[in-house]
């Protein structure tokens, strides 16, 4: 067997050489320890010997600059048959430097968790930051009295403490555009701070509204004309003295025709596949003393709207007496959440997941709007669709969404 | 006195495991550059072909207890001292198997149970602490010694003039042996040092005894080396042992020595220890070819052994910062 | 309680460990007979003898080198360096062959070395005997660094240091050797590694090593007095450092100082600020303020001296930004 001649490793660092002359030729005998070529390094040219005996029988590479460990000759007997070579191996890769070990995931992970947002360019500090974000507050709307204008957690404290902005009992619906990422562990409050403990359904309202907020989501808003749906539902009233048809029954029994409508709506995101759903389970998003729940008026769109004010009425009982079952809650495909009652104008709510979109409602007020030309003043309410990209793109959610306005202006056409 | 003249009679027997030795020094290193040369062999390596009469002569006299430090060179006497072949290769291949587990390489070679206090990596770098060693074998009134070794471009460093000073004042029981071969890196005796021509003068300047001797021959290294470790044992004090030896290679693997002429590194090659005492036991060719397979029997396990070896978990880099 | 100066509080340290073990001898320029430049080693060549108590010639290397190779054999030597100006002479010893025994051999070697020195200004010794070189040594991996500024501290923690079985550097401060303070009855070792909180307070945390540890007490009396509230906080031990007790400290007051008397850039104190932002940036009202000597070698006039050395108007100074107010 023929014995390859190897560039050798003649220094530490040295990753090539060139190889200028050879001092034996094709066919010559050689000895273990001859001169064999020369070669240059970066330090100096140099002789290497010959590490075997034989006849020298092949030379691969007869000058230039070789990497180390690559094959230029080849010793072996005289007459020996050497297979046909291509291209001059190299040799295998050594126990030199192992690669170093991949730091991509940690990199990844921490720029993807850390997409907090910044403040913008409010000047604070982290403690004040941590402090505004626990308490819901806008930086922004608050004045530093540290260096250079910095806020500083006394300011963030005088504006949480005389503010009425954050609502102060747990019963609330579905926040308005939730601010920031998880939250930190909490710091030495100052004495006149009540602590109060998680129960269980605030723990989970921040599960889920959390994972909601990772999706992908998009918002559209569209302002709807309701003189013919107030017609409509004074003259209801008027028909059915007991039973209290709201505006919220109306909308769920226009989103359950505006799904069946647009069933692309009515699905949701799985990691195989987009499940859609035969029928429009609507949710209504309920305060419930001890939280925020969503029972689910099922089939809607087979209702009638005294059907669907009726079953309201009664989920809305037990939600308020505690008394919800678990198939009260189960099976929603879309949420509705009113908060028109509070005079709200507009709002985007967070996702209910597993579902695709969720309804935010405001307050109907009499608004001046240009109608073919002319000013009138009518009664408008805004509604905000959020929608699960993954699932349901822009333009069937915006057709979904005007379906449900055409319906909401001229409810005849629904029910 | 009996004891002594019988350590001094060196049978036949006893130098043909020398040259046993001292062959397998020579083979191992070989192997080492070879390896090197082939891309297995992460670092640096320098390797002591040429000293090996130097390295097993003052080695074969210690005693068990005795300990020692040696130099950026020291596979010699980490050999001659008794660490196995495999756990030396290991070491150079970088496994948990290798002598001081990966952590150290060539030139951190440490085998505490053999009395191998660490090669050093700077030069003179030892020195000191083998003076404190031989401070506490002489309060504790222990019967050992603490060898240390060093090259002549060594004789130059702050530390060698302070460790020669401190040893010979509070007379601690250090050898210190020059293996002076002659070159510092690059630079010959004549260029680094003023009393190139005798190292011993260096000892003269601390009034501390000296013994020289020839490196190349590994009998009378042996003899010199003995009497100087009982001088030194005895509580006499240190003493400075001038090993005239000869270094046949570069400063390391690779060094293509652009600084010796080529008839300086032929000369190198007449004074070659093993084919001296070769000659002066007179080996069969049977033999010789004897021993030559069985160290190369030993050597290629030894790459084996290394290859085979387990590599260090990259955490266990944390580990052995501190006690 | 009894009281002792922190100059006899290091010689107990050194007395108690030495009549309890053989194995425990001193090295240092001057340390027999002339009780060293300091004194702190006064009476013990009276009671130890010459070869316990070992005077050496000017060879910094040599001394610690010896102190390596015998603590490697497994005695306990305590090697004095004069002046910790001259610590630089022998860190090839410390940093290169102290610092590594026992990584490069794979853990079988251990150096039980302990190695004390002084510094410190304040008294005009002009730049080459009065540096503070403790975060050289902190950056090197195998040390360990302890500088206590008390007596208890000191001697507890020096009986520590002897019998750890890593290399210690220990620090002392030219001006805290006449400065008494109470000890126990007995020496009680302290453990390397823990912090001590000197002052409680809730409006800032001070942390401070050696002689600002007394200038942050003045500077807190002070504070006190216009209604801030100063807790101050000594690491005692560099490497290891506690960080939790630091970190703790600086959650409940949201604001930090660190202060020292080595030059500020590059100092210990920048390390210990890195540390709180990592550890406690939520918690962190105002940026961490560093007090140290300021960037020049120390000049001999009192004026000058006075005016690169940290004081406890410094300190103040520095309590007084992190609560500053536009």
């Amino acid at each position: 067997m023929a014995t390859d001649v190897k560039l050798p490793r003649l220094g530490q660092g040295m990753e090539s050489g060139t190889i200028v002359k050879w001092l034996k030729a094709e066919g010559d005998v050689v000895e273990k320890g001859e001169p064999l070529f020369e070669v240059d390094t970066d330090k100096a040219t140099q002789e290497v010997e010959a590490e075997a005996s034989g006849v020298l029988l092949r030379i691969e590479i007869a000058s230039g600059e070789v990497p180390v460990g690559q094959r230029i000759a080849l010793i072996g007997a005289p007459g020996e048959e050497l297979a046909i070579s291509g291209a001059p191996e190299m040799t295998g890769e050594t126990t030199l430097a192992p690669a170093p070990a991949a730091r991509d995931t940690e990199f990844r992970a921490a720029i993807n968790g850390a997409r907090e947002e910044n403040g913008g360019r409010v000047k604070a500090s982290p403690l004040a930051r941590r402090m505004a974000r626990e308490r819901g507050i806008e930086l922004a709307g608050l004045t530093g009295t540290g260096p250079d204008g910095r806020i500083v957690a006394e300011d963030v404290e005088r504006a949480s403490a005389s503010a009425s902005v954050a609502p102060p009992s747990p019963i609330e619906p579905p926040p308005p555009a939730p601010t920031a990422a998880p939250p930190s562990p909490p710091a030495a409050l100052p004495v006149d701070v009540e602590a109060i403990p998680l129960t269980n359904i605030r723990r989970t309202i921040a599960r889920r509204l959390t994972e909601a907020w990772q999706v992908p989501a998009f918002q559209l808003t569209v302002s709807v004309d309701m003189t013919h749906a107030n017609a409509l539902l004074e003259r209801s009233r008027d028909l059915n003295p007991a039973l209290r048809i709201t505006i919220t029954d109306l909308l769920a029994r226009v989103c359950g025709s505006g799904l069946q409508r647009h069933p692309e709506v009515n699905v949701q995101f799985s990691d195989e596949s987009l499940l859609r759903f035969p029928s429009a389970n609507v949710g209504i998003a309920v305060a419930a003393p001890q939280g925020l729940v969503v029972p689910v008026i099922r089939s809607v769109e087979r209702l009638s709207l005294a059907e669907v004010a009726a079953q309201r009425l009664q989920l809305v009982e037990r939600a308020r007496t505690g008394t919800l079952q678990l198939a009260d809650l189960e099976g929603g495909t879309f949420t509705i959440s009113n908060l028109g009652m509070f005079g709200v104008e507009q709002f985007s709510a967070v996702l209910n997941p597993p579902q695709a979109a969720i309804l935010a409602v405001g307050a109907t007020t009499d608004r001046p709007v240009a109608v073919e030309h002319e000013v009138r003043v009518l009664p408008m309410m805004t509604v905000t669709l959020t929608v699960d990209h993954r699932a349901v793109d822009g333009a069937p959610a915006a057709d979904f969404l005007r379906t449900v306005k055409t319906f909401l202006e001229d409810p005849a056409l629904a029910l | 006195m009996a004891k002594v003249e019988k350590k001094r009679a060196l049978s036949d027997d006893r130098l043909r495991d020398f040259l046993r030795e001292m062959l397998l020094i020579r083979r191992f290193e070989e192997k080492v550059e070879e390896r090197f040369r082939a891309g297995e062999l992460p670092g640096f390596l320098h390797v002591a072909i040429g000293q090996e009469a130097a390295e097993v002569g003052v080695c074969a006299a210690m005693e068990d207890g005795d300990v020692f430090g040696s130099t950026h060179r020291a596979h010699g006497h980490t050999l001659a001292r008794g660490t196995h072949p495999n756990a030396l290769m290991a070491e150079l291949y970088g496994k948990i198997e290798g002598c001081s587990h990966g952590y150290g390489g060539s030139m951190h070679l440490y085998d505490v149970e053999r009395g191998n206090l660490g090669a050093n990596a700077v030069v003179g770098g030892g020195l000191p602490s083998l003076v404190g060693a031989g401070l506490a074998f002489k309060l504790r009134d222990e019967p050992r010694v603490a060898v240390a070794f060093f090259g002549d471009g060594a004789t130059n460093t702050g530390t060698f003039h302070e460790s020669l000073n401190l040893a010979q004042l509070w007379q601690t029981k250090t050898l210190f042996v020059c293996e002076n071969n002659e070159w510092a890196e690059s630079t010959p005796g004549w260029q680094h040092s003023p009393v190139f021509d005798d190292m011993s003068k260096r000892a003269l300047a601390y009034d501390m005894h000296s013994i020289k001797v020839d490196g190349q021959d590994v009998e009378k290294v042996y003899a010199k080396a003995s009497e100087a470790l009982d001088y030194v044992r005895s509580g006499a004090g240190p003493v400075f042992l001038d090993v005239e030896t000869y270094r046949m290679h570069g400063h390391y693997i690779g060094d293509p020595q652009v600084y010796r002429s080529k008839e300086d590194r032929d000369e190198a090659a007449e004074r070659d220890p093993i084919v001296r005492l070769r000659e002066k036991l007179q080996v069969s060719s049977e033999d010789w070819q004897t021993l030559e397979d069985e160290v190369h029997g030993i050597v290629e396990g030894a790459v084996e052994f290394a290859k085979n070896g387990t590599d260090p978990q990259p955490e266990d880099a944390l580990k052995n910062v501190y006690a | 309680m009894p009281e002792l100066s922190y100059r006899e509080a290091v010689r107990d340290a050194l007395a108690t460990a030495m009549r309890a073990d053989e194995d425990v001898f001193l090295m240092g320029e001057d340390i027999a007979e002339m009780g060293g430049s300091m004194g702190v080693t006064q009476g013990l060549y009276e009671e130890f003898g010459s070869e316990r108590v070992r005077n050496t010639p000017i060879s910094e290397m040599a001394i610690v080198g010896a102190g390596i190779g015998a603590a490697m054999q497994g005695m306990r030597p305590v090697v004095e360096i004069m002046y910790e100006d001259f610590l630089t002479l022998s860190l090839e010893q410390i940093v290169n062959q102290a610092a590594k025994h026992r990584y490069m051999s794979g853990g079988q070697i251990k150096v039980p070395l302990t190695i004390r020195t002084q510094g410190g200004a304040g008294w005009s010794p002009g730049a080459q005997h009065a540096q503070q070189l403790e975060a050289w040594l902190v950056h090197i991996p195998g040390l360990k660094v302890v500088y206590a500024a008390s007596p208890a501290d000191a001697r507890g923690l020096l009986y520590s240091a002897i019998y750890d079985d890593n290399p210690v550097i220990f620090f002392e401060h030219r001006l805290l050797y006449p400065v008494k303070g109470d000890v126990p009855e007995t020496l009680e070792p302290i453990p390397l590694g823990k912090a001590r909180v000197v002052r409680e307070g809730t409006d800032v945390t001070v942390i401070a090593t050696g002689p600002l540890v007394h200038r942050a007490l003045e500077a807190a009396r002070v504070a006190g007095a216009e209604g801030i509230s100063v807790e101050i906080v000594d690491p005692r031990t560099l490497q290891p450092l506690d960080t939790d007790t630091l970190v703790d400290s600086v959650k409940k007051t949201n604001r930090a100082v660190v202060a020292h008397e080595a030059v500020t850039r590059m100092g210990f104190g920048a390390e210990v600020a890195a540390v709180l932002q990592e550890k406690a940036f939520d918690w962190l009202d105002a940026p961490i303020e560093r007090v140290g000597a300021k960037f020049a070698p120390l000049a001999f006039a009192p004026a000058m001296e006075q005016f690169v050395v940290p004081q406890p108007a410094d300190v103040l100074a520095a309590i007084g930004k992190t609560l500053g107010r536009a």
